[in-house]
């Protein structure tokens, strides 16, 4: 084997301030040249041989023997030593405090994190930018302000739930492995919308205080089921709507093919956040008082965001197909406005949440123009 | 020749599927089952016809017709008149995709000419996750005759 060439190799170490104690262990090993190999006979469940199905070998396939057993409490040694291996004495803890698997689990949560990985895409390589054709201002001007709006909201989904991550118990590695590809898929929808914003002759828009301020109470949600709640049920609920808006509008194929691949991205999303919610919900129904509260909130803001030129207007332009047939837009924006509200009455359903009662988003589009706050449900 | 909506035709579909692998491998997997409902147009002889199509992977590995929706137990039903998919198919066979605005997802969100039915909102997010495949799979139809 050839010598590898270290440069000032002679100064290593030179102004060391740590002394290093030899290991008795290399010296033993050095001396006598008989290798240890205890740990041979120190493995955890042994004669494990997993299968592939026929997409590969997926963490389902090895979720066998004492494997696939996902406590309801995490190790108390609160440590990354994988699940299922033997623990040695003296593990330092990271002090994760979600501990709990309600706290963190979903039933797909696996499932979507191969889904995802699979289904990864690329902004330059996937997107047929070089068919990005001028449009009439008043439409490009619109999707550059959609644009920015997506720009700005999309990374959210991505440093809020991070902030959790470091908090679980590694025993729930496939939920923390799937927040890792949710955070993958925002960098990419930032991306690609920052991209398309600065691709056709227009530019980035107006950012908004209102989007920020939702941003910010999805920030500082008081726990990770609070936060998902607010995020995953309402707020990429609302987006992932948005993205089928887009895809429906779109002036170009390149739009579409933006909107569609982030559609499906966004729909793993808030298919993880309402597994949660079942699962929390199962295990500790009173957790659903402090995810109606955020909810409270997070419907209001909405509805606040939605009550501003530069978030009504881009997309009624769009839908209209110009400014020319801005009623038209709004016309139709009405009628998907209805859609939003069911699918997300929908979705709290099956989460288990009910939310009905509580819900301040009007099924009525005009109620936003036409009534009191207090007195929009209809 | 088998034509639309038999389930020969979407087999075909399937088979043209699995000669584009590189395609549907790069969208990555999808596992659904779902219908395709085609509603007969007003005045038309006929009735409506279920055809149960389930996806595993990168195949579509049945495709057969339903009596009973709640056995097949589909994630989700794909609902229009069979003068809808017909345009959808013309359009595919013009110009190999159909137009910005009848696409499954766009026809699906508006909800007059095309709607999605589901049991469960989770079940029918399938149909946005696994989007691009559905519709590149229906694309694959420019190449079957009937």
């Amino acid at each position: 084997m050839g010598t590898v060439h270290i440069k000032d190799e002679e100064r290593i170490g030179s102004e060391a301030r740590v002394k290093l104690e030899p290991s008795v262990y290399l010296q033993k090993l050095y001396q006598t040249g008989t290798p240890d190999l205890g740990w041979m006979n120190n493995m955890a469940e042994w004669g494990i041989r997993a299968k592939p199905g026929n997409l590969g070998l997926r963490l389902k396939d090895i979720e066998i023997g004492s494997y696939g057993i996902v406590p309801d409490h995490g190790s108390d040694h609160r440590s990354m030593a994988p699940r299922g291996s033997v623990i040695p004495e003296g593990v330092p803890s990271l002090g994760f405090t979600l501990n709990e698997k309600a706290e963190v689990w979903a039933e797909n949560a696996a499932e979507l994190y191969e889904e995802a990985v699979a289904r990864q895409w690329s902004s330059a390589r996937d997107i047929p930018w070089s068919e990005l054709k001028p449009l009439p201002d008043d439409l490009e001007r619109a999707m550059c302000q959609l644009c920015t709006f997506l720009t700005e909201v999309e990374f959210i989904a991505a440093d809020a739930p991070t902030r959790w991550m470091s908090h679980m118990n590694q025993d729930f590695f496939e939920v923390k492995m799937f927040l890792a590809t949710q955070a993958m898929d925002e960098a990419r929808h930032t991306d690609v919308f920052r991209k398309r914003a600065l691709a056709n002759g227009g530019g980035l828009g107006v950012a908004s205080a209102l989007s920020e301020l939702s941003l910010k109470r999805i920030f500082d949600a008081p726990s990770f089921s609070a936060q998902t709640g607010r995020l995953h049920l309402l707020g990429e609920g609302f987006v992932l709507t948005l993205f089928r808006q887009g895809e429906f509008i779109a002036p170009s194929r390149v739009d579409q093919e933006i909107f569609r691949r982030c559609m499906q991205d966004e729909s793993r999303h808030v298919g993880y956040g309402t597994m949660h919610l079942r699962a929390q919900l199962k295990a500790n129904p009173a957790v659903a008082e402090e995810i109606h509260e955020q909810l409270d909130d997070a419907e209001r803001i909405l509805l606040e965001t939605f009550s501003v030129p530069e978030q009504v207007e881009p997309m009624a332009i769009l839908m209209g197909g110009g400014i020319k047939h801005f009623d038209k837009g709004m016309e139709m924006q009405g009628q998907l406005w209805r859609r939003i509200v069911h699918e997300y009455l929908q979705r709290c359903d099956s989460a288990g949440l009910d939310r009905r009662p509580r819900c301040i988003l009007p099924t009525d589009f005009s109620k936003l123009f036409e009534a009191p706050q207090n007195a929009v449900v209809s | 020749m088998p034509s639309f909506p038999e389930p020969q035709w979407f087999l075909a579909l399937g088979r043209l599927m699995e000669a584009e692998g590189a395609l549907f491998q790069r969208l990555g997997f999808a596992e659904t089952r779902f219908v395709v409902r085609v509603i007969p147009d007003e005045g038309a002889n006929g009735g409506e016809k279920l055809i149960g199509l389930v996806i595993d992977g990168y195949r579509l590995s049945e495709a057969a017709s339903v009596d009973d929706l709640d056995r097949f137990d589909p994630d989700f039903v794909i609902c229009a008149k069979r003068s809808v998919w017909e345009r959808m198919l013309a359009e595919i066979a013009e110009s190999g995709r159909p137009s910005l605005r009848h696409t499954l997802s766009s026809l699906a969100l508006v909800g007059e000419e095309m709607w999605l039915e589901s049991s469960d909102q989770l079940r029918e997010d399938k149909f946005y996750r696994y989007n691009q495949t559905l519709q590149e799979l229906l694309n694959l139809a420019s190449r079957v005759s009937g």
